[in-house]
């Protein structure tokens, strides 16, 4: 474990005053870099460009929230299998561990030909290398009627936070009997299997609180990641509870109507007592004020997670256009070491490796059943390819369901710890 | 720690390598290179070292850990994501690994 000498801190401590009273003014010897956001990608860059460089890199955190609940496993607190706490974290290791001059700020522009990032409070931070890991913002006008008003009533609950623990109350409180309606989100969105864990941690607290409670699954696909191993699983442990129906079979979904919990479709109108509606998504906005995307999302260089559209700019996670790699923390992560490798070469003169990525995404099905999909990545000259990939089996023993739910508690102890300490 | 000795014993018992093929692999490796690869181990196991659902592998001995990778490798060790791990990692970057985890200091 490395720890910041006296020297290092002082010079930490001296640039970060430096910031804050004379935000645009270069600090000379020190390479700058600014990160933006405090996520699974954003974090982890900061933290290793931090941690590796053991002092020689001036690392800026610009994350508006002083608390982060992880997205992942947040569909375990909707299950009660986790309680909210336990999905929440700081930047109190990232700070006092590792160095970084975390800044609860929204960024609101970026100057790329001054390298500068504009603050909401209309401070600026200039830098030689700026990490864009933003998450994603919601199409809320891809569904007819819904809206930034309507998640109220029909939650999305796919940014983490207090959306989270709104459709965890209105789970809980739903009628006995009722119907709950949830709408997957089109491709390509943050986490593939997500909206079937979700599926499934809601079968399970109404099997417990609410049985004769009916879950419909109005998809706008027509397949869906672990599709087999969810609808082995929902067939195994919530008889009869859920009802998928793909988009071919209901023909799309003409309209919402948040204020009557009604889903227009050209199969049928859905009443619902309870709901949660994920639209289609798009990079965070400060990818789009920064203009390295491309439409929705954001090309990258296979090889170095950098920007197409600027050499001195990376983005991270589920802005990114990685293509085979699914939208996860887990991907997020893996790239953040690539990426901060790759600046830590590039202003440091530190050796660069070849890319390497991974991901594997866990889910819950039921009380000790997990099952997971996984794949290791290399850069190809176009696009990160696939080099080789897993997923877990249908018909199992549950011997190694456990197995697999304990693993991911395991993942989760070791990526937040990897993120934030 | 009780599932290190089952892991040393089982590959002891059934591993078809002799340690010399460990030490040679472990000559081979860079600690430099070690610690970057070994990030993407972090992402599971516990730089703290603290063994929950995953085991830790801070401060494992290098031929043990070698002895373990190229059985992951070789598939006689079950565990699709170390099979798949293990599976691109060439003899000189499972080298570099076990070097590195090897100076980590391990769970107290």
């Amino acid at each position: 474990m490395s720890k910041i000498s006296r020297r290092t801190f002082t010079g930490i401590a001296a640039a970060s005053v430096a910031t804050l009273s004379m935000p645009s003014i270069s600090l000379g010897a020190l390479p700058r870099v600014v990160v933006i956001g405090g996520g699974a990608g954003g974090a982890t860059a900061a933290r290793y460009i931090a941690k590796d460089s053991k002092g020689g890199v001036h690392v800026t955190l610009v994350e508006a929230s002083k608390r982060y609940y992880t997205c992942f496993f947040s569909n375990l607190y909707l299950g009660g299998f986790r309680n909210y706490g336990s999905i929440g974290h700081n930047y109190y290791g990232l700070a006092v561990n590792r160095g970084v001059n975390v800044v609860h700020e929204w960024a609101v522009s970026v100057d790329s030909a001054a390298k500068k990032v504009n603050l909401g409070s209309g401070n600026s931070i200039s830098y030689d290398k700026l990490v864009i890991s933003p998450g994603i913002d919601l199409k809320y006008d891809t569904i007819n009627g819904y809206s930034a008003e309507a998640q109220t009533h029909m939650p999305h609950a796919w940014k983490s936070g207090t959306q989270v623990q709104l459709l965890r109350n209105q789970v809980m409180n739903m009628k006995q009997g009722g119907t709950f309606v949830m709408v997957p989100p089109p491709n390509p969105y943050r986490c593939p299997p997500g909206p079937y864990e979700r599926v499934s941690m809601i079968a399970h607290q109404f099997k417990k609180s609410n049985p004769t409670a009916k879950i419909v699954v109005l998809d706008p696909k027509n397949k869906f990641s672990k599709q087999g191993l969810f609808m082995e699983g929902w067939q195994r442990h919530y008889p009869g509870m859920i009802e998928w129906i793909d988009a071919d079979t209901h023909g799309g979904l003409k309209n919402v109507n948040a204020s009557k919990m009604e889903f227009e479709t050209d199969l049928d109108t859905f009443k619902a007592d309870a709901a949660c509606v994920v639209p289609a998504q798009k990079a965070g906005a400060i990818a789009m004020a920064a203009g390295v995307n491309n439409g929705d999302w954001c090309p990258i260089v296979p090889a170095s997670m950098q920007s197409q559209a600027d050499e001195n700019i990376y983005v991270l996670g589920d802005a990114s256009v990685a293509k085979s790699m699914p939208k996860s923390g887990f991907s997020a992560n893996s790239q953040a070491k690539v990426a901060a490798n790759h600046i830590r070469g590039a202003l440091t003169g530190s050796k660069v490796f070849d890319a390497r990525y991974s991901n594997t995404c866990w889910s819950l099905v039921a009380t000790n059943d997990g099952i997971k999909v996984g794949a290791s990545y290399a850069a190809g000259s176009e696009a990160i390819d696939v080099t080789s990939k897993f997923v877990s089996k249908t018909g199992e023993d549950s011997a190694l369901r456990k197995a697999t739910y304990e693993e991911s508690i395991g993942w989760y102890e070791g990526i937040t710890t990897d993120m934030f300490s | 720690m009780k599932i290190f000795s089952f892991l040393i014993f089982f590959l002891i018992s059934f591993c078809k390598f002799s340690f010399a093929d460990e030490q040679q692999i472990i000559s081979m490796g860079d600690i430099e290179f070690g610690e970057y690869l070994g990030a993407e181990c972090a992402a599971c196991h516990h730089q703290a070292g603290i063994s929950k659902g995953i085991p830790a592998i801070n401060g494992m001995d290098a031929e043990v850990f070698v002895a373990l990778m190229l059985a992951y490798r070789s598939k006689e060790m079950e565990n699709p994501v170390m099979q798949m791990i293990a599976g691109r990692l060439d003899d000189e970057q499972i080298g570099s690994l076990a070097l590195y985890f090897s100076k980590l200091d391990p769970p107290k």
